[in-house]
């Protein structure tokens, strides 16, 4: 997972992006012949200094590779710290990220 | 018996005395597995918040009127409402929700994702007050070229 944050004014600007297929239960109908076989990122969390970030719930409708920002507080961070990142899919899969906050 | 229900509502009122401080963040997956299996917004919706009645204010919400790859269709919205939850849905896939944010104490609810969509549709925001109420926003976009087909 790229992440990229950037501290401005107290305002923390994310924009992470996680290389993931994103198969939605119809394409793998389609493509592997079976709708189980559909695999896509349920779970991304961000958290900085160990405070949690950002915390969503996801589905098979984001892009692929998808690419999502956000923004927080930047009163729990300063410049240089890392913000972590974690996926989790469908399968099981985890996936991991981190950015230096510029 | 009187001394029975006044215990019981003693450790109701503590219960809920305590549940704030322990509030964490939500996998609305397990939580709520009714609401990424609905196939309309409205399911989808009391499937998550138990009601379908929302305020239309407060939230903003942007996307390109067209959007000529439905692959992958950049959608921003942010509220300045102070939110509990906030949920996104679209009425164009088989499934309504796309995703939901539980939004903790540093979070700015300001977001941007990018979603599928398989035809022409409208997608809504539903953000969770933590006044208990609900707001959203919703816009209509016509998608070129549908993105779910692979």
């Amino acid at each position: 997972m790229k992440v990229k944050a950037k501290l401005k004014k107290g305002i923390v600007k994310v924009k992470a992006m996680a290389k993931h297929e994103m198969t939605t239960y119809n394409m793998a109908e389609k493509k592997l012949g079976d709708r189980d076989k559909a695999n896509f990122i349920t779970h991304i969390t961000a958290t900085c200094n160990g405070e949690t970030v950002l915390d969503m719930s996801t589905s098979q409708f984001l892009s692929k590779n998808p690419i999502i920002k956000f923004k927080f507080k930047g009163d729990i961070c300063k410049k240089g710290d890392k913000l972590l990142m974690t996926w989790v899919d469908r399968s099981g899969k985890t996936g991991k990220g981190k950015g230096k906050i510029k | 018996m009187e001394r029975r229900t006044f215990l019981s509502l003693t450790v109701g009122a503590l219960v809920l005395a305590v549940a704030p401080a322990s509030v964490r963040a939500e996998d609305f997956r397990k939580s709520k597995p009714l609401v990424w299996t609905a196939h309309t917004v409205d399911d989808a919706m009391k499937a998550l918040y138990g009601t379908t009645e929302t305020k239309a204010e407060g939230v903003k919400l942007k996307t390109p009127k067209v959007a000529a790859n439905g692959g992958a269709i950049p959608v921003d919205f942010s509220t300045k409402i102070p939110a509990k939850s906030i949920a996104v849905f679209q009425d164009a896939n088989p499934e309504a929700a796309v995703c939901v944010y539980s939004v903790g104490k540093h979070d700015i609810t300001e977001y941007s994702i990018k979603i599928k969509m398989g035809k022409s549709g409208s997608i809504t925001v539903v953000v969770e007050g933590q006044d208990g109420k609900l707001y959203s926003a919703n816009q209509k976009l016509e998608v070129a070229l549908g993105g779910c087909e692979g």
